[in-house]
């Protein structure tokens, strides 16, 4: 029984294979080279503290080698009402890892009457990444997410970053991950260092300006990233975590933003 | 001893009897469906009644709290494995009900050399609809029953059938406040009509003549001051828990328990205890 509100326990005894996510393979069984080679990272996740919170953001596509799969996927996952899961990886399990957080989340919030601590939740995501290790090491599991939420307790909003093997990171400040961030990294250490001031110090307004302005930055040297494509009115998906929770960012303010501050010089 | 038939029916019989009385002092709840939502309602003297199961579910207990705990992680896993496994939308009432908590209930009253469960349930889910809410209860053994408007826990199925009459008089409800009135007014009749059933019992039980007459039959229905007296009086001495499945939360996730200060101005001043 589940009686300590382990949902993966509940899980395994049901015979679900939750701590073998994806089967490994050791070879694409023609050239003998590993799989890993193909199977790239390719998106532009971020988290970035500000004024009032924490940003998420994510860009919009999936790609498998050179080709575009897909232009519309959602990679920052809302697991709860304070916590967020931007993934970069092999879509497939790290979808799966989501799903399994946010049931395991509610399932202990249900079972135990009170929500799971903010370290549990990290845990519990150290825990899916430990034990999918040998799928990373394979390439067909490979998963670098970026967990970020709001810890009632301390009253504040935290960012995580992992590799991945499922090594914890605290963010001090922002988070990257996927091929695209290499680029986003260098403008916000320089925008930290050099720039009018710290990113943790602007308002929503800027900070959503800086988010824009940072995926299209990162897009523009990754293929594998869909930044901004405003003709086709996509937009990265981004979402504010604050005291009062998580909140998706409309659309419609995103493209307001983009066409004054960001399409044109300002 | 239990090999002739007639003795496992004595032995049923006797499990009824047993059961029926550990119910008598229990506290009555209520599930009301309305234009926002369905709500739940009882009153606990410390240990919580009304619990969240899934999105969409809620469940509402009389009886023992080991017991209703057990039951309540049944249905727990059933749901969140289901919804994991296959949709949040493939998660509902009836299937628990039927599948989940009819079969375990039942069996565990019938195998009369082990503990029978002491619980009755009422499993509440809100539809995108109204025409879509559904309230399960379910009895000590394992008889169930589905409606869509108002679902009762009582001690007695007599007190349920008089509820049920009562209900017929409501119109439908248009708002929270309407929907607490109502609730309230009938937890207040079938708790009445508990405390005479006990003490048509005790009546029973005494010989003759030692027992005041003024006790009223089961069968009076009690009046509207009789009821809000009683309500008076349990919400200075009891905590008024109420839980609200909101069809219109805009999320997911629709179970919301009312705290004490949303509630207090929506209580109809004559249940209002004197301060």
């Amino acid at each position: 029984m589940g009686q300590q509100g382990d949902f993966l326990q509940v899980l395994r005894e049901r015979g679900y294979a939750v701590d073998d996510l994806r089967a490994t393979i050791h070879g694409n069984g023609l050239s003998g080279h590993s799989a890993k080679a193909d199977l790239t990272i390719g998106t532009t996740v971020f988290a970035m503290k500000y004024r009032e919170g924490v940003l998420v953001a994510g860009d919009r596509r999936a790609t498998a080698g050179n080709v575009v799969m897909y232009d519309r996927t959602d990679k920052v996952l809302e697991l709860d009402r304070f916590s967020v899961l931007a993934i970069a990886g092999v879509p497939a399990t790290a979808f799966e890892m989501a799903r399994i957080l946010e049931h395991s989340f509610k399932y202990y919030r249900r079972s135990q009457l009170q929500d799971l601590s903010f370290d549990g939740k990290l845990r519990a995501l150290s825990t899916l990444l430990k034990n999918n290790a040998p799928a990373a090491l394979a390439g067909t599991g490979t998963v670098a997410p970026i967990f970020a939420g709001y810890d009632q307790l301390e009253g504040c909003g935290k960012i995580f970053f992992y590799d991945i093997l499922g090594a914890e990171f605290e963010a001090v400040e922002y988070a990257v991950s996927g091929s695209g961030s290499p680029t986003i990294r260098g403008i916000l250490f320089y925008m930290n260092r050099w720039g009018s001031g710290p990113v943790a110090g602007l308002d929503e307004e800027e900070a959503l300006t800086f988010v824009l302005r940072l995926m299209t930055s990162a897009a523009e040297f990754d293929s594998a990233t869909g930044g901004v494509d405003a003709h086709a009115q996509l937009y990265p998906i981004v979402k504010r975590i604050s005291a009062e929770g998580v909140r998706t960012i409309p659309a419609e303010r995103l493209k307001t933003l983009f066409s004054e501050k960001v399409l044109n010089h300002v | 001893m239990y090999e002739e038939p007639y003795r496992w029916i004595e032995a049923v019989a006797n499990r009824r009897q047993y059961l029926d009385d550990q119910f008598i002092q229990g506290n009555p709840l209520v599930g009301v469906s309305f234009a926002q939502g369905i709500l739940l309602l009882t009153f606990n003297r410390g240990t919580e009644k009304i619990y969240e199961i899934y999105d969409r579910i809620a469940l509402g207990g009389m009886g023992h709290p080991a017991d209703l705990e057990k039951l309540r992680y049944t249905l727990l896993d059933m749901a969140h494995v289901e919804g994991f496994q296959r949709s949040p939308a493939d998660v509902t009432a009836s299937r628990l009900m039927k599948n989940g908590l009819a079969p375990v209930i039942k069996q565990a009253f019938e195998e009369i050399f082990k503990a029978p469960y002491i619980a009755k349930i009422l499993l509440a889910e809100v539809g995108i609809t109204q025409d879509r809410d559904r309230l399960f209860t379910i009895n000590y053994d394992g008889m169930f029953e589905e409606q869509r408007e108002f679902g009762l826990l009582a001690a007695s199925s007599s007190i349920r059938g008089q509820l049920a009459e009562e209900w017929k008089t409501h119109g439908s409800l248009s708002s929270l406040q309407s929907a607490l009135e109502v609730s309230l007014r009938l937890w207040g009749l079938a708790s009445l009509l508990q405390s005479s059933t006990l003490s048509t019992d005790k009546e029973d039980k005494d010989e003759e003549g030692t027992t005041p007459s003024s006790i009223t039959s089961v069968s009076t229905i009690p009046d509207v001051e009789a009821i809000a007296s009683r309500i008076r009086d349990t919400l200075s001495k009891e905590t008024l828990e109420c839980v609200m499945l909101d069809r219109e939360s805009g999320k997911m996730e629709t179970y919301r328990a009312l705290s004490q200060a949303e509630l207090q101005p929506l209580i109809p001043s004559v249940f209002q205890p004197a301060t």
